[in-house]
């Protein structure tokens, strides 16, 4: 009797290692990291353990803010007078200040300036981070209760944050711009270099596809290109800190430093963007896109006729130094 | 001992699942200390104490549902721990009479050797995915330290989870079997 009980549950156990290791070996193929949807209990246990979350990371802050309150309350008494004399000053210094921004209102209204991203902000604080380090994501205290939709570009007054990957009613996860599996469609700001950002290692991320050729230097602007239906154009995603150009190699290694401090976030914007608006910017970018190289070719090739009409002007050294011997 | 009914188990799994909860908030909220790189992933060390110490053929069922629990936490997901878990289980299965956690530096040394294989079974998953090496380096920097720290809790986790399951009388902690 208990060799047949035995017998059982080896086959039992023989049957769930197969179920879960096929279960499982299906998920990681199926697995890709673009956007998730929740079922209803996975939103339920998110929407429970994110207020703990939240109310721990309020509680750090609540810390932080009372020290160093405090140390400043101690300098603040002392500085106090000094400041009162400074006040008389800057009242001055403000008026003129209001009437230089006085005049850029109308110099904008003049150049009929227009702002790109005519999306609705959603204001969010973050209330953690994912609890694996091989992943960059981030737990906001935003969901589809706030208006925001799933993929929607999360930035900051930095540059570019992420977007949201999956969400609740109340809170989202975004997928930063320095994990690995989230791909940005770029372009070098100054040379207007395509190619793609994902992120990389250490707090770096990484820009593929770019040609061995184009001239990229150290701090060049990385921005937003507009294309792939989910970040607006023109928003900054890094600046160049390290380039390597290999002898064998097409392209070139391009490294990026976001221009987002993620080490001091704690507020981010959310651009809800409605599909109709998403798809303007995506055919404008398309558009500006062709428009630029055909401007950077133009560019080029009046560089270069300007060029070699210098060198007409201009008689080769070599012929002087001929002459005067 | 066998476990070989729900019942026996639901109970210590709850409480576990629960527990798991905690840990995961705790590690989520890593970088509030100033710490960006790393975090402390308990759910590998609960899944280990689960293959060590547990004779039941409910084990990867276990295993799937910790790392369900994590994929609320991290966008990884449940699926990459789960094949990771289940695979570290049978090669578990296979060593148990070797597996003889009598001691603290004993349990650290075996926790650090399989928490190894663990990281192996992933970087190939990671590398078969992606074809990159240099993230697969990248990770095993972050994995030395992680693991290391997550080394030494495990004595002390799981003696926590030996009351949670109440396996000492099944005698793989060197107990009497």
């Amino acid at each position: 009797m208990r060799i047949s009980e035995g017998q059982n549950s080896g086959r039992q156990k023989i049957v769930y290692y197969l179920v879960v290791l096929l279960l499982s070996t299906y998920g990681v193929s199926r697995r890709s990291i673009h956007m998730d949807s929740l079922t209803p209990f996975e939103q339920l246990v998110i929407n429970i353990v994110s207020p703990i979350q939240k109310i721990v990371s309020q509680a750090r802050t609540d810390v932080r803010d009372f020290i160093v309150h405090y140390t400043m309350n101690v300098e603040a008494s002392k500085k106090n007078l000094d400041l009162k004399k400074d006040i008389g000053q800057l009242h001055e210094e403000i008026f003129s200040m209001q009437e230089i921004a006085l005049e850029n209102r109308r110099l904008k209204s003049l150049m009929d300036f227009q702002d790109e991203t005519a999306a609705k902000k959603v204001l969010a604080q973050i209330v953690a981070w994912d609890s694996s380090s091989d992943y960059k994501m981030i737990r906001i205290n935003k969901g589809s209760n706030s208006g925001i939709q799933l993929q929607s570009p999360v930035v900051t007054a930095d540059g570019l944050v992420g977007y949201i990957f999956r969400m609740t009613d109340h809170y989202a996860d975004v997928l930063t711009v320095m994990d690995q599996s989230n791909r940005v469609d770029g372009v070098v700001s100054r040379t207007r270099s395509h190619g793609i950002v994902e992120g990389y290692a250490r707090g770096k991320m990484q820009m593929k596809y770019i040609n061995r050729r184009e001239p990229v230097i150290l701090n060049d602007i990385v921005i937003t290109s507009g294309l792939g239906h989910i970040y607006p154009r023109g928003i900054k995603v890094g600046t160049v800190s390290r380039l390597e150009r290999e002898t064998f190699s097409t392209t070139q290694l391009v490294e990026l430093s976001s221009t987002v401090d993620f080490t001091k976030l704690e507020e981010v914007v959310i651009l809800v963007l409605s599909y109709d608006q998403m798809k303007k910017q995506e055919w404008d970018a398309l558009d500006q896109t062709e428009e630029e190289k055909l401007r950077i070719v133009e560019k080029e090739k009046k560089m270069k006729s300007r060029e070699k009409a210098k060198e007409k002007e201009a008689p080769p050294a070599a012929t002087k130094k001929e002459k005067k011997i | 001992m066998m476990r070989s009914r729900v019942n026996d188990i639901l109970p210590s799994l709850l409480i576990t699942l629960v527990l798991l909860l905690v840990l995961e908030v705790a590690s989520s909220l890593i970088p509030i200390l100033g710490i960006f790189e790393y975090r402390l992933p308990f759910n590998i060390l609960i899944v280990l104490y689960l293959s060590f110490r547990l004779e039941t053929p409910f084990l990867p069922v276990l295993v799937l549902f910790i790392q369900y629990i994590h994929s609320f936490f991290s966008i990884e997901g449940w699926a990459m721990g789960t094949l990771a878990g289940t695979l570290v289980c049978i090669l578990c299965n296979y060593l148990r009479e070797l597996i003889h956690l009598n001691s603290i530096p004993v349990t650290i040394l075996t926790t650090q050797l399989f928490q190894l294989i663990w990281f192996g079974i992933v970087s190939l998953m990671i590398y078969m995915k992606t074809g990159e090496t240099h993230y697969v380096i990248i990770k095993f920097g972050r994995f030395l330290p992680e693991s290391i720290l997550m080394s030494l809790i495990s004595p002390f986790l799981f003696s926590f989870l030996e009351k949670i399951w109440r396996s000492r009388d099944e005698g793989i902690l060197g107990g009497s079997n």
